[in-house]
């Protein structure tokens, strides 16, 4: 039952020329950043040696080493996940521009039928994210660990898992966006400044309910991997993923799909 | 008979206006159910809200004496308004999708286009196809599941005579297989050559129901004309109740009891021979304007 829903929408992207650009792109950009990263750090190691004559080498910083490698790099990827979103958002927006929404109904699909199609979809494209954040973590790791120890190359996995519910929750906020405004440029564009909005929102609220800032939506997916980097400043950052904010995330998506739902089943379409 | 579509005092509105006003209607096996009425007279809210896309004010209906479902709907071939694709899709990658959606083979994909003269172009993407062509696969999409009842709206709107013919043929051919169709047009000459019943919205309110049949009973009208003056002639006639002058020709509208034969029986006995004799079943078209007169009266 849940296959032949996710057939369907699959049906619709695979010959679907921007689906085919937007994922492509995005999975060049996962695949390249570590390389480019290896790359800047040798342009500024040779720089510094120029300027400070050589006293730190920074290709001795971890970064791309087992086991720092998963939460740096899930860090970075996680600012990929814009194009995800925009790949969300013109399927779905497309859906009602080109009003099949209505016809799929008609032809025997209910609207939580069409709801749970296009979370399945959303499940795949995440999962295949993940799956290859994955793979690219383990080859860059591989590449640039000096001595790999199996415990050191998957003690820091559980940052892939905050990566993959950092963008399912983030691509679900995308669809609910998407139905609720139905025009993509417009999504869009509330997408990019939800972010600034929701920051605003809680720079303005009284002292007194500062506790409470972590947990706005945004702020809890963000929260799911934190900054890595000033850990090589001798600072103290997380090591683990945490819990709370991982159930707080867990709450908002299925918050965000019951507003979907509610607002697709009391609309005419 | 049975019964495919019962609905009973459905109503929707718009904020202050009512799309749809207590409209209740049963449409049996094997009818071809035309629904006439004014553009905006709530034919295709009425549409919307039987296949489930248009949400009701309040009311009900049953679709073969069972509450809507998607399994219904899966048994239902229907399009709204205009034909509705994935315009990036062939022509049979979108019906791919119909068939994946209503869980019927998709080897019935190639019979349904083949039906409606599509099959050459298949594989070409939907936004390449001409208006007539977009009409033709929609009724192809509608036709995939075999179903038992067809909802087409407006299904010749915008299209040219040839393609509006076509569209007939395929209707009438449709309905000769013994399947039920609804049919909304505001094109009285395309509801009368293809239609059993038919009712009337106007403003949201059913003001029409009956059979097209019935249309054409009552007062006959004879178109006659002879090689002699005839105004006087007919005049005296009893039968006569109503009479002008159109297209070179006497148009007789003729009370109770007389009809063709009367009326040339009356000529011979005059010494008059009709050189032309015509009797015409009343329009739908001049029906449909004589209920509207009635209603707004």
């Amino acid at each position: 039952m849940m296959l032949r829903l996710l057939k369907i929408d699959l049906l619709k992207l695979v010959n679907y020329k921007t689906f085919w650009v937007m994922s492509g792109l995005y999975a060049l950009l996962i695949l390249s950043i570590p390389t480019s990263v290896m790359e800047f750090l040798k342009w500024l190691n040779a720089k510094g040696a120029e300027m400070f004559g050589g006293d730190i080498d920074l290709m001795k910083i971890p970064v791309l080493y087992f086991p720092d490698i998963w939460h740096n790099i899930t860090y970075v990827f996680i600012f990929l996940k814009i194009f995800l979103a925009i790949l969300i958002i013109i399927t779905v927006s497309n859906e009602f521009s080109y009003k099949t929404i209505r016809q799929n109904v008609i032809d025997g699909l209910s609207r939580f039928d069409f709801i749970k199609s296009k979370l399945l979809m959303i499940l795949v494209l995440c999962l295949g994210s993940t799956m290859l954040v994955f793979l690219t973590g383990l080859f860059t790791g591989l590449v640039y660990t000096p001595d790999v120890s199996i415990a050191d190359m998957f003690s820091g996995i559980q940052f892939l898992f905050a990566y993959f519910l950092d963008i399912f929750a983030y691509s679900i906020f995308a669809f609910l966006l998407t139905v609720l405004i139905k025009r993509s440029g417009l999504t869009i564009a509330l997408l990019v400044l939800s972010m600034p909005i929701e920051y605003t929102i809680t720079a303005n609220l009284p002292e007194s309910l500062s506790s409470i800032i972590q947990y706005f939506p945004l702020h809890a997916i963000n929260n799911l991997i934190e900054v890595p980097f000033p850990k090589y400043a001798f600072m103290e950052i997380q090591d683990t993923v945490s819990m709370t904010f991982v159930g707080v995330v867990v709450v908002y998506i299925a918050l965000f799909i019951y507003a979907i739902y509610a607002k697709l089943q009391r609309s005419d379409i | 008979m049975e019964s495919v579509l019962s609905i009973k005092n459905l109503t929707k509105t718009y904020g202050r206006v009512q799309a749809v006003k207590n409209l209740s209607l049963d449409i049996h096996k094997g009818q071809v159910f035309g629904l006439l009425g004014p553009n905006g007279s709530g034919k295709t809210t009425t549409l919307g809200m039987i296949l489930d896309v248009i949400n009701k004010t309040s009311g009900n209906y049953e679709w073969f004496g069972k509450s809507n479902s998607t399994d219904v709907r899966k048994k239902i071939g229907a399009i709204l308004e205009t034909p509705i694709f994935y315009p990036y899709l062939t022509a049979a990658k979108n019906l791919e999708i119909v068939a994946k959606i209503k869980e019927v083979p998709v080897v019935n994909i190639d019979k349904v286009l083949t039906k409606v003269g599509l099959i050459e172009r298949k594989n070409d993407k939907f936004r390449t196809y001409s208006l007539g062509m977009k009409q033709r696969l929609s009724i192809a999409s509608a036709l995939l599941c075999d179903p038992e009842v067809m909802i087409l709206d407006e299904p010749t709107n915008g299209l040219d005579p040839q393609g509006i013919a076509e569209i007939r043929d395929l209707i009438i051919n449709i309905a000769r297989e013994g399947k039920t169709i609804i049919l909304a047009s505001h094109l009285l000459d395309e509801v009368q050559k293809v239609c059993t019943h038919f009712a009337v919205l106007q403003r949201g309110t059913l003001i029409h129901n009956g059979s097209v049949e019935d249309v054409s009973k009552g007062e006959e009208i004879v178109d006659v004309n002879a090689d002699v003056e005839l105004e006087d002639v007919l005049k005296s006639f009893e039968g006569t109740k109503k009479m002008r002058f159109e297209n070179n020709r006497w148009e007789v509208s003729l009370n109770e009891g007389h009809n063709s034969q009367t009326l040339n029986k009356y000529l011979f006995e005059k010494n008059i021979t009709a050189n032309y004799l015509l009797p015409k079943k009343k329009s739908l078209e001049r029906q449909f304007l004589e209920i509207l007169e009635e209603a707004n009266s």
